[in-house]
């Protein structure tokens, strides 16, 4: 009896703050989504449907979102695996903790500040005047979807080698070496022994980096000139600049609804590839 | 192979060295460079708004550290023997916790607490026994109070993981031999969780440190540095953003090779002591 | 455009620059300083302004504080000045910079903006005091500002129902600047110009503001309609072009310098100073104003209500509109003042400048923005539209 009275105090701070922190706030959102804005902006109280209504005017930034943060995810695995491969199978263990680190490294630094670099690196005296000199004239690369993307990949590319890696890591390499002893050719071994084996990581950096850019504000608007419009940057708008207090909840709360569908699925989905690995997790 | 490690570290690093490089320009535009010149650091350490931003952001992230690791642990014990709907429920905020973008957060902190306080502020006032009555703002609490929400959810998620890899054998011995649940707490349960509070430590005040997106909407009039670089940034950069970036790598840096080189010493006088 | 009318000036900027580094590393003397840069009389009135007390003394610790949050516009000031302000009195100036007024509007609503002074235009005035976001300012602590000095066209807005909530800072125009290098010797002078030209050759070059105000009302000069409608089917118009318009753009921005100086844009919607100040660099960027029409503003300073630096604040407005120190603004920024103390400072020649002040049929066509622009909620939500789009 003495350890349920333990249990309870020992829950009660955790359970206090997320109550105040993130349960109200998002009853809250709930509330406001369904009032109306008021004269000079914020909120008034109301019981209206019309904000979820008006969902359709935010169309391009949810599909914009929809279709950018899967593609960066993507992108990011692809740049991300072979180095992650590298890392763990290739590099000599007198390199490895150094370069494993200077991935880490960048992070460092504010990712605003990083974001900026890019922005002089893209911009019109960055790559293209590059370019100019072998030839090629008129590419514009800052403001566009591209930049964007480089922007998203570089942002999170981290987050996505260390699953990775951790799970490669643990590969005997002796598989491998008799994968390959038995004749099969390089990429039937990857394909039978090395990917299989690195699906965990694979899965959560995905996770990772997708539920990131699902609210990605920054990069878009640094990088994407306030043209390449991100959910979170019409959120951001939307309380910032138009003070529609009503309708931004009503955007922000189907944002997180979108991300409980996706992200539940995608869990299951996970489970179900890895039916008997217990070590998918979201971390 | 090799190659194309090399060429993602450049790609990793390209920025970073022109971040490095305009840090000594000495010219006031970032990306016009003229000439070498330290004196963007000095005017870094003598703006007392990037000195105040910087305090800000370590007192906060600090705080959020202590108190998310400090909670979170707590609720992580608690919760391995809580089962049922609590536990249910529980893993459902946590979930939600985790899985919400920092954006929204900041937005719904930022109207709840503002719509609370202007309830509260006039309530406040008339119920204040003379003198100037306090006025509830968002600032410090409200900032601390969204990075812990969110930390504290990762710290028992980390911790939670750790406690069910953790060998029980050791547990039940120490209750057989009397020790009480204090004791063995200390002495056994302790010692095997500490490398993931300390990791969940580092991580929450990694993530308050460098969080922009929340601060920006609950940091009420407070600076945080992520929050003063992005106004720099819109007001045009100078090489003194750079200059900022540099120093802040630079110190982690050197952190991380000191703890290093603490690490290597000490197993190195335990090999000799053992 | 002579090259060295700065020069005609009690100082130039860049003598004034020299001096303060020279004063910095120690090698002149504060009076010396003071005396040349014309600071002198900034000071000294100031410690006129604070009986007993004199200068530097008169702002030691305490009395002003150490610091103080400015929130203003993109290039809108002449850092110098700042650095002088420091030098003066102790207190550091921040400065925040903001792109439209519906961004400071949202920044003081949603509480602890921590500004001490900032810079609202004409037309957003009379929504701040009925939301009770601005204190009526305190006139005694601001002596500088000598109401008969300033023009009353830009000058009136920042007075409420008889109260003086602002004092003005500049005046302008909302025209666009062109870089004349790419338009094959055409020469553009209207709105359906800009829109038109941005639609074909100057693809991916032209820039528009992140500002419903004049992204919008520009649009809505495009058909001849009043730049601060709020009729939905001209809104309608507008927001068909904009949309079509959209891919076209090289960004949505309202700090376009940087693109315009490096290449990147070609032409941008633009603020009087900032026209003034591509123009001074490079001359091949021509400052517009539409025929059709299009934004006349005044922006002015004022102080948020419980603003943590208060006393700094005032300060800092009174040290900035001292003619002396107003008149090096203006020769930094390049955007005209409604105070004609100031402009017995200014040469001649900006007194003419044509991109300052405009000829009297063009200025005529144009419109100060409207109280009701401002909290419309049509016109805000088209603009999120627009950019979401």
């Amino acid at each position: 009896m003495q350890g349920k009275w333990i249990n309870r105090l020992l829950l009660m701070p955790a359970t206090a703050w997320f109550l105040v922190m993130l349960v109200l706030p998002l009853v809250v959102v709930a509330i406001f989504s369904f009032g109306e804005r008021g004269a000079a902006g914020g909120y008034v109280p109301a019981f209206t449907l019309d904000q979820y209504l008006n969902l359709p005017a935010r169309f391009t930034a949810f599909k914009n979102t929809l279709l950018l943060a899967p593609a960066g995810t993507l992108a990011a695995l692809l740049i991300a695996y072979p180095l992650a491969y590298f890392l763990a199978v290739r590099a000599s263990p007198k390199w490895k903790t150094i370069l494993l680190v200077m991935v880490i490294v960048p992070f460092w630094t504010s990712i605003l500040i990083r974001t900026y670099a890019w922005i002089f690196i893209l911009g019109g005296r960055g790559i293209p005047t590059l370019l100019e000199f072998i030839g090629i004239e008129g590419v514009r690369l800052i403001n566009t979807p591209f930049a964007v993307l480089v922007g998203i990949v570089y942002g999170y590319l981290p987050l996505m080698v260390f699953p990775i890696y951790v799970s490669l890591e643990k590969l005997d390499k002796r598989l491998l070496e008799a994968s390959a002893d038995l004749g099969s050719p390089p990429l039937r071994t990857f394909r039978q022994v090395t990917l299989p084996l690195s699906i965990p990581g694979i899965a959560t950096g995905c996770m990772l980096v997708f539920i990131l850019l699902m609210g990605e504000f920054l990069i878009p608007a640094l990088l994407g000139g306030g043209k390449v419009f991100f959910i979170g940057n019409a959120l951001v708008d939307l309380f910032l600049q138009s003070r529609n207090w009503a309708y931004g909840s009503a955007v922000a709360a189907t944002l997180v609804i979108i991300m409980l569908v996706t992200v539940t699925l995608y869990m299951k989905l996970v489970a179900r590839v890895g039916e008997q690995r217990e070590d998918v997790s979201i971390l | 192979m090799r190659l194309y490690a090399i060429a993602v570290y450049l790609f990793l690093y390209a920025p970073i060295g022109i971040i490095i490089l305009f840090s000594f320009n000495a010219g006031r535009h970032a990306s016009d460079f003229r000439g070498f010149s330290v004196k963007w650091y000095g005017k870094a350490l003598d703006n007392p708004f990037v000195m105040d931003a910087l305090t800000t952001s370590l007192t906060v992230a600090f705080t959020t550290a202590v108190l998310a690791s400090l909670m979170g642990t707590m609720a992580a014990l608690a919760l391995q023997r809580v089962q049922g709907r609590l536990r249910a429920l529980y893993d459902g905020v946590i979930y939600i916790a985790i899985m919400i973008p920092g954006i929204v957060i900041g937005i719904a902190t930022l109207i709840a607490l503002v719509t609370a306080f202007n309830f509260l502020n006039p309530l406040l006032a008339s119920a204040w026994p003379g003198g100037k009555p306090p006025r509830l703002n968002m600032g410090y609490a409200s900032l601390i109070g969204a990075h812990t929400m969110f930390t504290m959810a990762l710290v028992i998620v980390i911790v939670r993981t750790r406690i069910a890899g953790m060998d029980r054998t050791l547990i039940e011995a120490s209750t057989d031999l009397y020790a009480t649940p204090w004791r063995t707490f200390r002495q056994v349960t302790l010692p095997q969780i500490f490398p993931a509070i300390l990791a969940g430590f580092l991580l929450s005040f990694t993530f308050s440190f460098d969080d922009f997106i929340i601060a920006f909407f609950v940091a009420g009039s407070e600076s945080t540095l992520p929050i003063y670089v992005f106004s720099s940034i819109r007001r045009g950069v100078t090489p003194e953003i750079n200059a900022i970036g540099t120093m802040v790598l630079g110190v982690s840096l050197s952190l991380l090779v000191a703890a290093q080189f603490l690490l290597r010493m000490k197993a190195r006088q335990a090999r000799a002591a053992g | 455009m002579p090259k060295d009318y700065k020069d005609n000036m009690p100082i130039s900027r860049r003598k004034f620059i020299e001096e303060l580094r020279r004063y910095e590393k120690g090698s002149v003397s504060r009076r010396h300083f003071l005396g040349v840069t014309g600071l002198g009389f900034a000071t000294a009135v100031m410690a006129g302004a604070v009986p007993g007390l004199r200068p530097r003394k008169a702002y030691s610790a305490g009395e002003l504080g150490d610091r103080v949050v400015l929130a203003t516009w993109p290039n809108y000031h002449d850092e110098a000045n700042f650095s002088a302000f420091t030098k003066a009195t102790g207190v550091n100036v921040q400065v925040n910079v903001f792109g439209s007024n519906e961004e400071m509007l949202a920044k003081l609503q949603a509480g602890g903006s921590g500004w001490d002074v900032f810079v609202p235009t004409n037309y957003t005035i009379t929504t701040y005091v009925g939301e009770k976001l601005i204190e009526p300012l305190d006139l005694k602590m601001i002596p500088n500002y000598a109401a008969d000095a300033f023009e009353p066209r830009f000058a009136d807005a920042g007075t409420v129902g008889g109260t003086v909530y602002a004092v003005p800072k500049n005046w302008g125009t909302t025209g666009y600047v062109v870089n004349t290098k790419h338009t094959k010797g055409k020469k553009l002078t209207t709105w359906k110009e800009f829109w038109d030209i941005t639609k074909t050759d100057f693809s991916g070059r032209t820039m528009v503001h992140d500002y419903q105000l004049t992204t919008i009302g520009n649009a809505l000069k495009y058909f001849g309609y009043s730049f601060n409608s709020v009729d939905p089917k001209e809104l309608a118009d507008a927001e068909k072009l904009l949309l079509e318009v959209k891919p076209h753009l090289f960004a949505i921005n309202s700090d376009y310098q940087p693109p315009l100086r490096n290449g990147d844009a070609w032409m941008s919607m633009c603020w009087t100073g900032d026209g003034k100040q591509l123009n001074t660099d490079m001359p091949e960027m021509e400052y517009v104003i539409g025929k059709e029409g299009g934004e006349i503003w005044s922006d002015f300073y004022a102080v948020p209500k419980r603003a943590e630096h208060r006393a700094a604040g005032y300060a800092l407005i009174n040290f900035l509109l001292d003619p002396a120190v107003n008149a090096r603004e203006t020769l930094a920024h390049g955007y005209p003042v409604a105070d004609s103390r100031t402009n017995k400072l200014l040469p001649k020649e900006l007194l003419e400048d044509p991109i300052l002040y405009p000829a009297q049929e063009l200025l005529d066509t144009l419109e100060f923005g409207a109280a009701a622009t401002l909290t419309d909620p049509n016109r805000a939500e088209l603009l999120a539209r627009f950019k979401s789009a």
